[in-house]
């Protein structure tokens, strides 16, 4: 009973949270002076104008899904199956994009391909390519499904290098002793890992069309950006609701039609083998091309926007001063972050323990229907927060004018995460472990303190500093809800980016990306003492 | 008094019934093995016994007092007093050997000072006394199966529930392991229900053994009794190696088989078609025997060979310490046999 009602308990809070917004937010946009009107979708749907904002998300989604997976299934291929010098170290860097907000990795590009920036100035004298043509390139659609894909290529990468570890190798010995690697590649490993690459490549294509950060600066004209227009410039806010629905309505069909299509089929061949046991190639050549092709990945994902916004920040003073402009918002960053992670942790773990530890048909429901809403653009959960919370009502309004709301944006925005993380943690433990307590006689809240808790310090920890580097770089969803005053670091970046000089701008971004990056190396220096067995 | 009377227990999952109604009961300090392949709903019954799954219908009394009724709990978890040995032990990887043990006495509200004393007796029983500060991690397969026992024994539990404890550790040590259960059961009189799909744990370490097969008990009884009057096919199949020929009675107590008219059992029936069921080492090579066959396979036992022989009513094993060769003819007798019915 005790677990039935905690588990109902934070199951009601995240349907209220995150699903009640969103469907206030519809509901409000079809109901208008008493009677229902599809006025606002009419607009729409019949407007060229809004035809060809669809068309430009989907050409931005379905680009960048496209580069990621070629720049993500052979990097991921040389991790997992050549014997690649620095490995590890190539491990460890490419998670960095993942982790340093994508309108970082924007701001630092547009910095070097801009009109007057140094890879545009090497590119306009060495080639025919106009200076003028090279910055429009990187302010369009095709510049920004560069920038997403150097920051969501690891999502591919990942999966891929985890599924060609765990291909069944004698299925490969098998075809090595009739055939070429290149065979058994094409005939062999490709088709047994294409579910798993499929289902990265729906995550990459999912987050692209929900992502505002990008779009925004470089002012490209998407549904993201167009819900924030049509809200914050115009105040029209069922208008933004309508644009926000083909999004929700692409993302649902697409989460759909991968749910479909890797049922009972994903894992069958994958994942039932050690990883010690996979085959690598020793090809010289092979691991040649695999250090180039790497080396090249990185110096376009992580070191050369890096370096670039590190040496647009001279002099060193100007990180003096981007500090004393955004010390409120680096104070407020670091606070409003810390409440959201613990609370994400917290919800992330009961949310997880839904969907993986109970025994129940409906674990698995349950499990694709919250992780649809990490699918929702930050702009659209924005305006849905601001629908419900925006009254004059004494606990609204107390809410809806101070930090808390910024929160609950966190939470709303990243528990279908911080729940799936922890599912994964918790799935790692057998049912018995708990059972083994119950039968004694223990009560659930004991089992659950005395037992699945400690055994999920490393999965806790990991959650908390994942979300704390969600919230930190969180903008969408923020730059929407925020009350005066209680501005985020990367909403003080949107703000200095229009009227402070570059270095003020470059600085700000490394401060983001060493706030980010923080949690990250104290989660490796801490690892080692989480695992006490 | 019983220790545990299960009556007419039925569990569907996905509504596939997977225990159908079974019912069986278990004397104080006796062992009881519940054996049958996988998926026969053995793992289920216990499960159900233990309180971690409600059943459909049915009920299950623990020393005489309701468990269960129908699909509603009648009395807590804590009143069932239960112990429990998981498949995989499932020993807490974050507690000392000590803590793992202590866990159940804290949870029963024992003072610290009858801790000790409790957990210092069962390591001792266990002879695992030096280990009590180690995690189970940095033990053992063998040792893990102790402190698994010590653990579940602690609380001295009216029912003591092993879900298939051996079944993943290697032959040599499992021996070992095994005679330790016995040891403790006997030492401690604690009431045991052993889960196994190994015939020899069951028939080396119970009192008495159920068969399961498909949900369903096809048959409770001595392990001598299995064995020797199996009685179904299944039972006769499952338990040991076997022959079985169909037959016809022809009279009471008499059946008309492959090599002619027999004296049998035929359990009170006079007429209609049966199987005739008998050990390979119940036939006998003799120049009086009464069915003729040819040797088709010879395979070296040790003690002895083990034969197919090709009849006239299909092959038949055998057990025989003397050597025949291949393709030689020979006549046989059995010695022992019965009736089954489908």
């Amino acid at each position: 009973m005790q677990r039935k009602l905690t588990l109902g308990f934070f199951f009601a809070i995240f349907i209220c949270s995150t699903f009640l917004p969103i469907a206030w937010m519809f509901g409000n946009s079809i109901y208008g002076n008493g009677r229902l009107s599809l006025v606002y979708y009419n607009d729409i749907f019949l407007t060229q104008k809004y035809v060809t904002v669809i068309f430009n998300s989907l050409i931005l989604a379905s680009t960048t899904t496209l580069l990621s997976a070629l720049i993500g299934i052979p990097t991921g291929f040389f991790l997992a199956k050549t014997h690649l010098p620095l490995k590890n170290i190539f491990k460890i860097c490419f998670f960095i994009p993942l982790i340093i907000p994508s309108y970082i990795t924007g701001i630092a590009w547009a910095n070097l391909l801009g009109k007057t920036g140094f890879l545009n100035n090497i590119f306009s004298q060495y080639t025919l390519l106009l200076p003028e043509s090279i910055s429009d390139f990187i302010y369009s659609i095709y510049g920004a499904s560069f920038i997403l894909s150097m920051n969501l290529f690891p999502v591919v990468m990942l999966i891929a290098e985890y599924a060609l570890k765990n291909v069944n190798h004698r299925l490969e010995e098998s075809g090595l002793i009739t055939g070429s690697i290149f065979q058994v590649l094409r005939r062999i490993t490709l088709p047994l890992i294409a579910p798993a690459i499929l289902s990265g490549m729906m995550i990459v294509f999912v987050l692209s069309l929900s992502e505002f950060g990008v779009p925004s600066l470089l002012q490209v004209n998407v549904l993201t950006t167009q819900i924030f227009t049509q809200f914050s410039a115009f105040y029209n806010e069922k208008a933004a609701t309508a644009i926000a629905f083909p999004l929700i309505v692409i993302t649902i069909v697409v989460i759909m039609l991968e749910q479909v299509y890797l049922r009972g089929k994903s894992f069958e061949v994958l994942g039932r083998t050690s990883s010690n046991s996979t085959i690598q190639y020793s090809i010289p050549w092979l691991n040649t091309a695999g250090i180039t092709f790497c080396i090249f990945v990185l110096s376009l994902c992580v070191v050369m926007p890096l370096i670039t916004l590190i040496l647009s920040t001279q002099p060193v003073s100007a990180y003096h001063d981007a500090f004393l402009l955004a010390k409120k918002s680096i104070t407020n960053s670091v606070f409003f972050g810390s409440m959201g992670a613990t609370l994400l942790t917290l919800m992330g773990f009961f949310l997880g323990y839904l969907c993986e530890k109970i025994r129940s048909r409906l674990k698995n429901s349950a499990a694709v229907f919250i992780w649809l809403f990490f699918a929702v653009p930050a702009t659209v959960t924005g305006i849905g927060l601001i629908k419900l919370w925006n009254r004059p009502e004494g606990l609204f309004q107390f809410i809806y004018g101070s930090f808390w709301i910024v929160i609950i944006g966190y939470v709303v925005r990243f528990s279908p995460l911080s729940g799936r993380i922890m599912a994964n943690y918790l799935k790692q433990i057998p049912y018995s472990m708990e059972e083994a307590g119950t039968v004694t006689g223990a009560s659930w809240f004991r089992v659950l303190s005395n037992i699945s808790l400690p055994l999920q310090r490393y999965g806790l920890v990991a959650t908390w500093l994942i979300s704390f580097m969600f919230c930190i770089g969180e903008v969408g969803t923020t730059i929407l809800v925020y009350p005066p005053g209680h501005e985020t670091l990367p909403i003080a970046l949107f703000t200095v980016m229009a009227n402070s000089p570059m270095n003020i701008v470059s600085a700000l971004s490394i401060i983001i990306v060493a706030m980010t990056l923080l949690p990250v190396g104290v989660f490796l220096a801490i690892s080692k003492y989480l695992v006490k067995i | 008094m019983n220790a545990l009377e299960v009556k007419n227990l039925r569990k569907s999952f996905n509504k596939k019934e997977v225990v159908k109604g079974i019912s069986f009961d278990v004397e104080k300090g006796q062992l009881l093995a519940l054996l049958g392949p996988s998926g026969c709903g053995k793992t289920t019954t216990i499960r159900m016994i233990a309180g971690l799954e409600m059943p459909d219908d049915g009920e299950i009394l623990i020393e005489g007092i309701l468990a269960s009724q129908g699909h509603k709990a009648t009395i807590s978890q804590k009143q069932r007093h239960i112990g429990m040995i998981f498949q995989d032990l499932a020993l807490w990887p974050h507690m000392t050997v000590y803590e793992n043990i202590e866990f159940g006495l804290k949870v029963n509200g024992l003072a610290k000072a009858e801790r000790q004393k409790r957990i210092d007796a069962v390591l001792n029983k266990v002879k695992m006394h030096k280990y009590a500060k180690a995690y189970p991690a940095r033990l053992s397969g063998g040792q893990q199966q102790l402190i698994a026992i010590a653990r579940a024994i602690v609380t001295e539990p009216k029912l003591l529930l092993m879900d298939e404890p051996l079944s993943n550790i290697d032959i040599k040590l499992r021996e070992d392991i095994r005679q330790e259960i016995k040891h403790i059961q006997q030492e401690t009189q604690i009431t045991t229900i052993y889960i196994t799909h190994d015939q020899e744990d069951a028939f080396l370490l119970a009192n008495k053994v159920a068969v399961m097969n498909a949900g369903i008990l096809e048959q409770i009884g001595s392990p001598e009794e299995i064995y020797s009057s199996p009685a179904s096919l299944f039972v006769a199949d499952f338990v040991g190696e076997s022959n079985v020929i169909n037959v016809k009675i022809v009279d009471k107590g008499r059946i008309l088989t492959p090599w002619g008219e027999l004296a049998c059992n035929t359990k009170g029936q006079e007429r209609g078609n049966a199987f005739l069921f008998f050990r390979p080492h119940y036939v006998k090579i003799e120049k009086g025997g009464y069915g003729d066959g040819v040797i088709i396979n010879r395979n070296f036992l040790g003690e002895g060979y083990k034969y197919r022989i090709s009849t006239s009513g299909g092959e038949i094993k055998l057990h025989v310490r003397e050597i025949y060769e291949i393709g030689q003819s020979v006549r046989f007798s059995v010695k022992r046999m019965e009736i089954l019915f489908c």
